[in-house]
């Protein structure tokens, strides 16, 4: 710094002696012409001395510009990001001294500073996208693989009627694959108009809320499955269309819709089972009653003019009444033991005891048919836990179903044993049989075996009754073994309520 | 001798009630148990009219119709149906398709049954007397 600075003193010095020798030549000249010499000789000095001021100026000069190259290129070589730091790194050269030269020095410094901001700043951004996107593409496999374990079947679809999304599920139940389909097109992939309905109008309808309907899916086999679509617009999210080409200006953004499907299957069966039922209580219940009005209407008209014929009606008129009532109260317990809100009171008890009860209740009508009850039961003391009422009401229920299907003088046997640790009743006849589809539908509701004629009508609800008394009360078994013609086996297998008891007894 | 009315029904005291009051009426009154002896019976009696069940075992009421309308011999029986059978069925479709004269709802009037059988079979005279 001080070598420059004497350097320009120099120059200085050598050049107001230079001025001062050309001036003392001139005036030497005006003074006294004619003498060259002298005047050689004075402009001599003059002329080294403004060589020497020019090499010093020059030197100066240069020397100031290799400065300021060289704090250049040190700035240049610095890696950016530590001149945008706040402190100065090291090895970085002093601004030139030169006023104009600092000036314009700091200026580039600022300036490659700001870049050099802009360009941290830049790679901040890009690192942090950097993690969103890895963040976003984990999140979307997750999303997949929940999509994937999903047992409800879920398909989105575009504005344009395009499937964008379908998992697993969607795919079996729609038999295709989206990524190797030659369309996407929902109408062509799913087939089921109702279902593209349902999305169609949710896509156009932004702003109301989820849509659902029962749609129906027949595969290809022509199984007809049940679901309750539920669709929900989709918001305009930007990564919902891939196809970024699509975005051009006057195209509305596509917004679509999704739809998760549940299987109604089950609630499906149920109704249409519970309207079967119903159906089926009304046909029950208006034959008897039918029955009533037909004979009272009979009477009322005066048509039976004899006694005879008036006791008989009376008669009809009574039995259908009093079949209704065994309609109505089996199938209230039915209800209530199915609910489960039967009061169940179980004891201990003589099986025999309780056969013989039953035997006794049904013999009028075997009678009535001249049916032969034969009693087979057990010598030996045969212990149950039961409730009393219900395991009557469901002995009751066989023998009066084989007394019903068995012809007039056929037999009815009733049967008791133990049989290994288990206690077993049955009730066998020689009546019309069973076919192998009425033994496995026998236990059905309402279901009735093809009946023979002159065969008393039940209530077809007295096996399924005796059914659930028995399996689901008692927690025994009953079983139905039959041959077309021959006749049937209805046994009943209860656990042993063990010896203590027959010794209570 | 009267018009000779087949009644098939399962249920024997249906029979009963309608076989007394048609026969008060003069009628000869068959019956029959299910849809098979039915039609044996109108082979073999060849009846002037048909009233029968839906629901009955070996052969239904439909069954027993559809057989009735593919014979020659027996194509123009008139028939009346009397069903417990309530929304199942569409007398209709029955009319239209079977050629069934009217359908009667269980419970049934024993006197209205006459009525109809009356007006099918008095109507039935009335070109050939």
């Amino acid at each position: 710094m001080s070598g420059s600075k004497a350097n320009s003193v120099l120059a200085t010095i050598a050049l107001l002696l230079s001025i001062g020798w050309t001036v003392g030549w001139i005036g030497g000249w005006l003074v006294e012409p004619g003498t060259w010499w002298l005047r050689v000789a004075l402009l001599s000095p003059g002329v080294v001395l403004a060589g020497i001021a020019t090499a010093l100026l020059l030197a100066g000069v240069r020397r100031k510009h290799r400065a300021v190259a060289h704090y250049f290129e040190t700035l240049a070589r610095h890696h950016l990001s530590a001149l945008s730091s706040d402190t100065i790194p090291e090895g970085t050269p002093p601004l030139p001294a030169d006023k104009q030269w600092s000036k314009a020095a700091a200026r580039v410094r600022d300036v490659l500073e700001e870049y050099s901001g802009r360009l941290q700043d830049l790679k901040h951004a890009q690192a942090a996208r950097g993690i969103h996107n890895r963040r976003a593409a984990s999140q979307s496999q997750r999303i997949k693989g929940i999509l994937a374990g999903l047992s409800e079947p879920i398909l989105a679809m575009d504005d344009y009627g395009d499937v964008v999304l379908a998992n697993q599920s969607a795919e079996q139940l729609f038999e295709f694959n989206l990524e190797n389909a030659e369309t996407r097109s929902l109408a062509e992939l799913a087939r089921c108009q109702k279902l593209l309905d349902l999305l169609t109008s949710t896509t156009q309808r932004k702003m109301a809320g989820d849509r659902s309907d029962e749609i129906e899916i027949v595969d290809k086999d022509g199984n007809s499955h049940w679901f309750r679509a539920t669709a929900s617009p989709l918001s305009s999210g930007n990564e919902q269309t891939e196809d970024a080409g699509d975005n051009t200006p006057g195209v509305p953004e596509s917004h679509g819709a999704v739809a998760v499907l549940r299987d109604i299957g089950d609630q499906k069966t149920l109704q249409k089972r519970n309207a079967e039922f119903v159906s089926a209580v009304s046909h029950e219940m208006k034959t008897p009653l039918a029955g009533i009005k037909a004979y009272v209407e009979l009477l009322a008209d005066g048509d039976a003019e004899d006694e005879e014929t008036r006791e008989e009606f009376l008669e009809i008129i009574n039995g259908q009444a009093d079949r209704l009532q065994r309609l109505i109260e089996n199938m209230l317990n039915l209800a209530r033991i199915e609910a489960g809100v039967v009061e169940v009171s179980k004891q201990t008890q003589s099986l025999n005891t309780l056969l013989e009860e039953a035997l006794h209740v049904v013999q009028p009508s075997a009678e009535a048919k001249q049916i032969q009850l034969v009693s087979e039961l057990s010598p030996m003391y045969l212990g149950v836990l039961a409730d009393r009422d219900m395991l009557l009401q469901a002995a009751i229920n066989l023998l009066s179903n084989a007394i019903k299907y068995t012809p007039e003088q056929g037999t009815v046997t009733l049967r008791s044993r133990l049989e290994d640790d288990k206690i077993r009743f049955e009730v066998q006849d020689t009546g019309v049989g069973l076919s192998e589809e009425d033994c496995g539908r026998v236990f059905e509701k309402f279901y009735r075996v093809k009946k023979d004629k002159n065969m008393a009508a039940g209530t077809g609800l007295g096996l399924p009754l005796a059914k659930h008394i028995v399996e689901d009360v008692h927690g025994g078994l009953l079983s139905a073994e039959s041959t077309l013609g021959e006749g049937s086996t209805f046994a009943i297998t209860l656990p042993n309520a063990g010896k203590l008891a027959g010794q209570l007894a | 001798m009267g018009k000779r009315v087949l009644l098939c029904d399962d249920e024997i005291h249906i029979l009963r009630a309608a076989e007394f009051k048609l026969k008060r009426a003069g009628y000869d009154v068959q019956i029959a148990g299910d849809g098979q002896e039915g039609w044996e019976a109108i082979e073999a009696q060849k009846p002037d009219m048909l009233i029968t069940d839906c629901q009955m075992p070996r052969l239904d009421g439909l069954g027993l119709v559809a057989r009735v309308r593919e014979h020659e011999e027996t194509r123009d029986l008139p028939i009346l149906m009397l069903t417990a059978k309530g929304f199942e069925l569409s007398s209709d479709n029955l009319a239209e398709k079977w050629n069934v004269l009217d359908v009667m709802a269980k419970p049934f009037s024993p006197r209205e049954l006459l009525g109809r059988v009356n007006a099918v079979l008095d109507k039935e005279e009335a070109p050939t007397a």
